[in-house]
Order: C-alpha cells, then sequence, then structure tokens
C-alpha cells in the first residue's frame, strides 16, 4: 500500500533528477540514469518560480486564515448563541459543501469575470475559502458542542465577555479541530485544479498547480515541471502529511463517535 | 456520533444580532460563492444561456434534449460505475488500512502519514505522474511489464475500449483518496474500546462474526461521513478524469460532471451544461442525506 502512495511520486522525482529531452520516450522510467541536478539549479535561479512560489504560499496562506476565522466565528455563534434554527443553519452548511463543483463553477466564473476579478490572484483568494467555510464551520461545530461545558460556565460566571471565552476557554481546548479545519483548507488549494486552471491565465497571478497544469502538455522537456513540483509542493504535502494523526484527532472527536 | 447534548446556551444575547455578526464572514463566502451561483446555475438549466447573455426561459428543453443523447447516457453508465466501484474500493482498502494502523508499531507514525499523502498532494500533479505511467508511448508501467517479459507489446491502459481505462481512473481515484478512509476510519476505531477490538483482532472465524455484528455497527458514522465526501469527490470529479482520459476514449469515461464542464467550455451552451450538471442532483442529494442521517443522528 505504501509502494501504491508512493508510486507516482516515485517517478516524479526520477524524472525530475534527469537530464534529456527525449526521456519519456526512452530510457529507463524508473531510475535516473543519466543523472542531474540542473533542473533544480535552474529553478532557484528562475523569478518566475520564486513568483510562483509566493503566489501559491499567498493563495494558501490567506485561504488558511480566512477559512479558519470564518469558520472558529460561525460554529461559536451557532453553537453558544441563541439562534433560531442553529442546527439546520450548520447542517445546510455542511451540505452547501457537498455541491458538486459542477453546478457551482460555471455561474462562479461568470460572476468574477463580469467583476474583473479573473486573472488575479484575488480570484482564487475569495473563492477558496468558500470551499472550505462550510465544512470547516460544520467540524468546529460538532467539535464545539462535545467539549465539556462547564469550562465555560464557570468562565462565564467570571463575568467574562464571549470572545473572552472564544479565545481563552474554546480555542485552547479545540487544538486538534483547529488543525484539522486548516489541513482541510491547505487541501482544498493544493486539490483545486478547476479554478486555477480556468480562473487565472496570466502566468504573474498563477499558483504552482496552475503552471505545473498549464506545462502538461510539454512532454518533450519534463524535467524542469517535474523539478518544480518535487520542491514546490512536495514539502508542504508531506509536511502536512505528517499531520494525519491530528486531522483524524480533529475529525474524530468532533464528527466520529 | 450519538445524540447530542443541548448546547450549553450562554445568556449572551436576547437578540440574534450579535450571533448573525459572528456568522456574517461565513454566510458573506456562502451567499456570494454558493447561493447566488446555484440560483444562475438554476436559471441557466431552465434557459437557452450561452456566454455572454442570460437567454431567454425555454422550460425543460434542455432536460428533454439531454434525455435523448446516447452520449448522455454513456456518462450516466459511467458515472455509476465510477462512483461506486471507486467508493466501494476506498472503502474495502481504508477499512484494512485502518486496521493495521490501529496498534502501534514501529514507523507506524511514518507510515501513515505517506498513505495520507496522496490526499493532499495536488490532484493534478498526482494525476499528471499517472498519465505518465499508464501512458502507452514508453509509459512506466508497460516499460516493467515488457522488461520483465509479462507483456510483449504492452497494455493500452487509457485508450483502448473495454473496461482498462475505466479501471484506470478508478485506480488514481483510490490512490488519492483511500487516506481520507483509512484517516476517518481509525478514528472511529479508536473510539472503540479496546478490548472490543482486541477480541475481534485475535481469533480467526469468530472475529470476522465480531467485525460484522460489533465493531462495523460502531464505525457506522465514521463510515458513513467517508463516503459522503468521497462521493462528493469523486461524482464531482474533474482533474483527474480530465488529465487521464478526457472523457475518452469515444465517450468510454465520461461523467455527467465532466460533460457538464465540456459542454459548457467547449460548446459555449450553458443550459444544456447546467441541465446536465443538475440532472442527477436529485439521487446524489438523496444519496447524501441518506448518509448523513448516520453521521447525524437526532
Amino acid at each position: 500500500m505504501v509502494v501504491f502512495a508512493l508510486l507516482p511520486l516515485y517517478w516524479m522525482l526520477v524524472v525530475s533528477l534527469k537530464t534529456g529531452k527525449s526521456q519519456l520516450v526512452s530510457g529507463n522510467p524508473w531510475w535516473p540514469d543519466n543523472f542531474t541536478l540542473e533542473h533544480y539549479g535552474g529553478l532557484l535561479t528562475d523569478p518566475n518560480f520564486g513568483r510562483l512560489v509566493l503566489n501559491t504560499a499567498a493563495a494558501t496562506g490567506a485561504t488558511l486564515v480566512i477559512s479558519l476565522v470564518a469558520s472558529t466565528l460561525a460554529a461559536f455563534a451557532l453553537a453558544f448563541y441563541r439562534l433560531p434554527r442553529s442546527r439546520s443553519i450548520a447542517l445546510s452548511l455542511f451540505v452547501s459543501y457537498l455541491l458538486p463543483p459542477g453546478v457551482l463553477f460555471l455561474p462562479i466564473a461568470l460572476m468574477l469575470s463580469t467583476l474583473h476579478l479573473t486573472n488575479s490572484l484575488l480570484a482564487l483568494v475569495i473563492t477558496y475559502p468558500s470551499l472550505a467555510i462550510p465544512f470547516g464551520t460544520w467540524v468546529l461545530w460538532t467539535y464545539f458542542n462535545r467539549l465539556p461545558s462547564d469550562f465555560m460556565d464557570v468562565a462565564r460566571a467570571e463575568g467574562a465577555r464571549p470572545l473572552q471565552v472564544l479565545r481563552y476557554v474554546l480555542l485552547p481546548l479545540s487544538g486538534p479541530a483547529l488543525a484539522a479545519v486548516g489541513l482541510f483548507a491547505v487541501a482544498v488549494v493544493f486539490n483545486d485544479y478547476l479554478y486555477t486552471f480556468t480562473l487565472v491565465n496570466d502566468p504573474a497571478s498563477s499558483t504552482l498547480m496552475a503552471d505545473v497544469g498549464s506545462n502538461l502538455i510539454d512532454i518533450d522537456d519534463p524535467g524542469p515541471t517535474f523539478a518544480e513540483i518535487m520542491l514546490g509542493v512536495a514539502p508542504v504535502a508531506l509536511l502536512g502529511a505528517f499531520f494525519a494523526d491530528t486531522f483524524s484527532k480533529g475529525l474524530g472527536t468532533g464528527v466520529v463517535e | 456520533m450519538r445524540r447530542l447534548p443541548a448546547a450549553p446556551q450562554l445568556p449572551i444575547s436576547r437578540t440574534p444580532w450579535p450571533a448573525l455578526l459572528l456568522l456574517s464572514p461565513a454566510l458573506f463566502f456562502v451567499v456570494v460563492f454558493v447561493a447566488f451561483p446555484l440560483g444562475l446555475e438554476l436559471w441557466f438549466s431552465v434557459s437557452n444561456a450561452q456566454v455572454g447573455e442570460l437567454g431567454d426561459f425555454v422550460g425543460l428543453a434542455n432536460f428533454g434534449y439531454l434525455v435523448q443523447q446516447a452520449t448522455y447516457h454513456d456518462a450516466l453508465v459511467n458515472t455509476s460505475v465510477y462512483t461506486v466501484v471507486s467508493i466501494a474500493v476506498k472503502a474495502a482498502l481504508g477499512m484494512a488500512l485502518a486496521f493495521a494502523l490501529v496498534r502501534p508499531f514501529r514507523g507506524r507514525r511514518f507510515v501513515y502519514a505517506l498513505i495520507f499523502l496522496p490526499f493532499i498532494f495536488p490532484t493534478i500533479t498526482g494525476t499528471m505522474a499517472w498519465y505518465y505511467l499508464f501512458s502507452n508511448v514508453h509509459g512506466a508501467i508497460n516499460y516493467t511489464l515488457m522488461a520483465s517479459g509479462l507483456s510483449r507489446d504492452g497494455v493500452d491502459w487509457l485508450g483502448s475500449f473495454g473496461p482498462l481505462p475505466m479501471a484506470s481512473l478508478i485506480t488514481v481515484n483510490v490512490w488519492h483518496g483511500v487516506g481520507l478512509f483509512t484517516v476517518l476510519l481509525l478514528a472511529g476505531l479508536r473510539s472503540i474500546p479496546n478490548e472490543v477490538l482486541d477480541s475481534a483482532v485475535v481469533d480467526g472465524a469468530r472475529s470476522w462474526q465480531r467485525f460484522i455484528h460489533v465493531i462495523l455497527p460502531l464505525l457506522r458514522p465514521a463510515v458513513a461521513l467517508a463516503i459522503v465526501l468521497s462521493i462528493m469527490g469523486t461524482f464531482g470529479d474533474f482533474a483527474i478524469i480530465h488529465i487521464l482520459t478526457n472523457g475518452g476514449p469515444a465517450n468510454h469515461t465520461q461523467t455527467v460532471q465532466h460533460m457538464a464542464f465540456v459542454v459548457a467550455l467547449r460548446d459555449g451552451d450553458l443550459g444544456v451544461s447546467a441541465a446536465i450538471a443538475f440532472s442527477l442532483m436529485p439521487v446524489y442529494l438523496l444519496a447524501i442525506a441518506y448518509m448523513l442521517r448516520t453521521v447525524v443522528r437526532q
């Protein structure tokens, strides 16, 4: 299973370490017979690569922060305020996350293009959170609901203001759930192809994912593209993967019992 | 998830306004990027809208047109196969992996991370790699088959008629998604008391029974949640299908959601595209509602 999981990743690594423009039509695909680091060296001196990394980091960071803040506030309101139908609101948020992109994508693209927002990083930064917030709110809401209430009752009795309760009582108890939602937001950005593929054509505001996607056809010289993946996204993905345990705990205690 | 205790309602405010204020950032995104687009798409589905014009009301003509299209019938069959088989395989593999990982062992954390990695690794890049692994022009899989003498001319994984292209798509879908099942099922397993687990792991035939009758029911919410999330990713998949086969050869792997994109992006026909995208929504939402009842038992 581990071999299956790593197979395409290992293959990418090999391609990124090989010279030869025609390596996809000859040679051993599983071993870098003509080893080189030139693709990596090329990337490090390429200002375009730096910009792609910055764009990707900006899109990911903004999505992460916006999603976490908006989901936390919403989940807090739904769990602890007197609000009619808060349970139905939480559930419909979850269902709204489940609408397949095929249903929402075209109107979103048309709307953003009417507002002249396409071809900018902003288009992605405002679209991605809409994919992470509904599920994030739902996860945090179920998590908050399962926390023992005595902490909050004590804090309230001591005269803490609602946002102080959130800041000093709830958030310190919610580490795993917040990490799970954060990781989920990162996964939304990293797994997106559709929006970055259609909303942004301008290389100046592309993410790594869009750039790699647009190089897809260039099978003549795949080395640089795959070096880009290995250097640009693989470390972040690997780091994220080590949070799998936190992810499972965050979702686990909140959602699955 | 068991019945939730009533949330400890803080006597914070007698009016709903503070709560609405806290909800407003989330609601902004949901209204602008879900509710409004949904309304627009619904209008498209009953209009003859093209890119750049909102069009006129045409009733159910788009749906009527669809029903007569052989390509749409293909897509219905392919969507069912792709969704059902992918999820069944992911559920079975994810269950096995979760059981393998529930006990601590040396390097467990590492193995766990590597199995989760494809889920968080950008789909497009992983799928691109698979494209070249499956390729019939010096693809890595065929290279291996031919070098080891298992096959003389290699196999046309993506371009042949028959079940191979769909099987290849499902393989990549499983590769990407099995980590999510593993993680959620493991979370479910961990909430089961150790004695129950131990007795199921230890002895042969009886443990299988115990698995069916004791453990599986306890895992139902975790399984249901994983399936719900997975239905969404598989039914709505664009990247994997688009990169590997683009629906081909000759429509053999076209799915309903991917067809909706193609019709809109290639033909600019928003009306028909919206009708395609909505056509399975009743079934989709029913399936999800059914699963959700297990996740949120109330």
